[in-house]
């Protein structure tokens, strides 16, 4: 028994050694933040996989131009505070120069650090105080010069939704003042488009009711449908992800709201669909990629990135998957850029970025979003694809509904 | 403390107060704890940030744990309300320097005594009510602290939460873990030296006296009220002070990290480390802070066994800390300061451990 163990342990300790001494050849490193076991778990267990996958496909074909991409994944259950914990400890271990980040609060509490360290910050937040590179805007309450995010920002998201709202409620042959609620909870990724949305759809026509905050933790929310129903809202702008959505939409069904729901880029997927049954059809909500079973599938890039860790030929990926795999790619390719210039830092990739004009990174056109970004304005994109489900029985559908395309105003800059 | 515990020669016996009051038992312990404080200088010029990292942590951890045992330790309150006071300490720290202007070299210790004032009012129903009843009445605070610094924008920042501006003396900046490492330990010494000297005092035993037994405490002339707030405001104030030192280092303050999870993990340190033990608190502390690192390094050495195994680190590092409470309170409920006592004594005694 004894040497069993002993052996175990010679096994352990020279596996650990295998591990160490194959990444000698010429590195880069790159963080990555993730939430598998948090409130956001359920849509960070897609997204993580998807940015994980997508640096493996890329050491495996070559790295970045010939330099392996050494990673390290930490779980940090979104807490802004671990966050910058693992930020520290990265910066005097890993020295990542570019890091895949996750949620709004970590993401904000960070612009100050990575600015300093001159680390590019590509964030799965798309807060809109996160576009203002300069802080020319007087919204800005700190400049981010190295925070890019793939997507349209959640203002514009909203902006985006409340006009195809307006469309909408024009289209169904209904006058009057449409009533418009935002609902979240009290936490900054919720709150980032509670205001810049509120003002657009006041512009738009729109009369804005009192915000109704509902948990970020799955939660009975009859409570809060029924103020909904009293309100009688038209609209209803959901800000939490789409785990939190679930039981939102569940008890809204219960109580007989009959609001349209509109629900940011992370507030409705396949999972939602499939968990909230009928309750969840006619949710609109913002996509910012292709759908798998839309072409993304039949990419293959996509399908080699997917195969990395596919468990089956054959397995579907979700929404959320996809963008974490096309955030990464614009990443990387970001840094064969930056590589290619001789300059793979910080500094370099941030300027890789903001050379990118209409670019999709190679091999997933037609699969990502054409972003744009430059040294004054990081609104990547400011195309908002509103989708719309459908359950029928296990066989759901998301259908395209519109690209609005949201005005890209000076004054909208980092709000 | 018995006899044979300590370093102590044979036949050398108390024979004044002041001996017996003696913060160390023996002159070699005194020159020893020095010495290891004068080591302890030195950590920031060869030591590498990973080990740096963990003994900061394991500083204003300690004091915040020191705090509480004050309150369950010494005075046999309860509390789990006692991240709400860390917490509190961050906040107010920081805003203390971005609001008023304060110097973050006196924020922290001014954080420290408004955090004092908040602990001595929640410590208000702790003169009225004791055992389970106080648990739920500190519990309440640690809900109703949480729930002011989501919305109390003015103070914390609101959801967003609060930078914290580093600490800089006569323009030279403790930015660095090297430089703030001092910063750490200075407190860390301050305060536990407070504190073995504040338990030689007349209130220090009064404090004892309360936790052994209230009713002859009373009898005996101790105002059971006043010490028992007073406990609580002490808890804070040590609270505090780590709170803001927290603050400080990570440079951002969130309302999120100081939820009843830290309470326990408090609790944890010292159970732990021993209940009513200045020099436990720290055993405590230190294994509270190595226990997730060791899972870490643990779950890294097998994933190329098990690579599926990193996935789920988190769950790991988390239901570890729930075991070793568990496994502390069948095992070894007195905690870490009673080992060392034993294996003290193992070898004094030895070979004849009885």
């Amino acid at each position: 028994m004894r040497e069993k163990w002993v052996k175990s342990i010679i096994v352990l300790s020279l596996l650990s050694i295998f591990s160490v001494t194959s990444v000698w050849a010429e590195t880069v490193s790159v963080g990555h933040l993730a939430d598998f076991t948090g409130p956001t778990g359920g849509v960070g267990a897609h997204y993580g996989p998807g940015v994980m996958d997508a640096l493996n496909y890329v050491n495996q074909n070559g790295g970045i131009n010939g330099k392996q991409i050494k990673f390290e994944t930490v779980d940090y259950s979104y807490k802004a505070d671990r966050a910058v914990a693992t930020y520290k400890k990265w910066k005097s271990g890993l020295k990542p120069i570019v890091i895949q980040g996750w949620g709004t609060a970590d993401t904000e509490a960070l612009v100050k650090f990575i600015a300093r360290d001159k680390v590019t910050y590509m964030s799965a937040s798309y807060s809109g105080h996160l576009t203002d590179p300069t802080g020319k805007s007087s919204r800005t309450k700190n400049k981010a010069p190295y925070n890019f995010f793939y997507g349209p920002s959640y203002s514009d998201g909203c902006r985006g939704l409340v006009q195809w709202a307006m469309d909408d409620w024009k289209a169904k042959g209904n006058t009057g003042q449409p009533k418009f609620a935002h609902m979240g909870d009290n936490h900054p990724y919720p709150n980032a488009p509670k205001e810049a949305c509120g003002a657009y759809a006041k512009e738009l026509g729109f009369e804005i009711l009192p915000a109704i905050v509902y948990s970020m933790k799955p939660a009975d929310a009859k409570a809060q449908c029924l103020s909904l129903k009293d309100s009688a809202a038209d609209y209803a702008y959901l800000g939490n992800t789409s785990g939190s959505n679930i039981s939102l939409v569940k008890s809204c069904n219960t109580v007989g709201v009959t609001t349209q729901f509109l629900a940011n880029i992370w507030g409705w997927d396949e999972n939602g669909i499939n968990a909230a049954q009928d309750a969840g059809d006619g949710v609109a909500w913002v996509v910012g990629g292709t759908p798998w079973n839309a072409g993304a599938s039949a990419n293959p890039v996509m399908k080699a990135i997917s195969d990395v860790s596919a468990k089956s030929p054959d397995q579907y990926r979700g929404l959320h998957y996809v963008r974490g795999v096309c955030s990464t790619m614009f990443m990387v390719d970001a840094m064969k850029m930056a590589d290619k210039k001789g300059e793979l830092n910080g500094t370099g990739i941030k300027n890789a970025l903001e050379s990118m004009k209409e670019y999709v990174p190679e091999g997933l056109e037609g699969i990502c979003l054409p972003s744009t970004w430059t040294h004054e304005d990081h609104r990547g994109t400011t195309l908002v694809s509103v989708y719309k489900s459908t359950y029928n029985g296990g066989d759901f559908k998301m259908e395209k509904q519109a690209t609005v395309e949201v005005p890209r105003r000076p004054e909208w800059l980092g709000w | 403390m018995s006899l044979g515990s300590s370093m102590r020669p044979c036949g050398d016996f108390r024979t004044s107060y002041a001996s017996d009051t003696t913060i160390f038992a023996t002159p070699v312990t005194r020159y020893l704890v020095i010495a290891l404080i004068i080591g302890l200088l030195f950590v920031p010029l060869i030591g590498n940030p990973y080990l740096l990292n963990l003994m900061i942590q394991i500083g204003y951890y300690g004091i915040a744990a020191l705090g509480l045992n004050l309150v369950v330790g010494f005075t046999g309150q309860i509390s789990l309300g006692h991240s709400a006071f860390f917490g509190f300490g961050a906040f107010a720290s920081a805003w203390l320097n971005n609001s008023l202007g304060v110097p973050v070299f006196f924020a922290i210790p001014l954080a420290g005594c408004l955090t004092m004032l908040v602990g001595l009012l929640v410590g208000i129903p702790a003169g009225r009510i004791k055992g389970l009843y106080l648990a739920i009445a500190t519990l309440a605070s640690q809900f109703i602290f949480e729930d002011f610094f989501a919305r109390a924008d003015w103070f914390t920042g609101g959801s967003s939460g609060a930078m914290a501006e580093y600490l800089t003396v006569f323009g030279f900046s403790f930015d660095t873990d090297q430089t703030y490492f001092y910063i750490v330990l200075f407190y860390v010494v301050l305060m536990f030296t407070f504190t073995s000297n504040l338990i030689r005092s007349r209130d220090g035993r009064a404090l004892v006296a309360v936790r052994d037994h209230y009713l002859s405490a009373e009898i005996m002339g101790i105002n059971l009220t006043w010490y028992r707030i007073m406990s609580f405001g002490l808890s804070a104030l040590y609270a505090g002070i780590g709170g803001a030192l927290f603050g400080h280092y990570l440079g951002f303050v969130s309302t999120e990290g100081f939820t009843i999870i830290l309470s326990i993990q408090f609790l944890a340190m010292i159970i732990i480390g021993g209940l009513g033990s200045i020099y436990g608190t720290l055993l405590g502390t230190i294994f509270m802070v190595l226990l997730p690192e060791l899972m870490e390094w643990g779950v890294h050495l097998t994933s190329g066994v098990f690579p599926d195994i990193v996935q789920s680190l988190a769950y790991i590092k988390e239901m570890a800390i729930g075991l070793a409470i568990i496994l502390f309170l069948i095992f070894e409920p007195e905690g870490l300061a009673h080992s060392w006592k034993r294996i003290k004594a193992y070898w004094k005694l030895y070979p004849f451990s009885y």
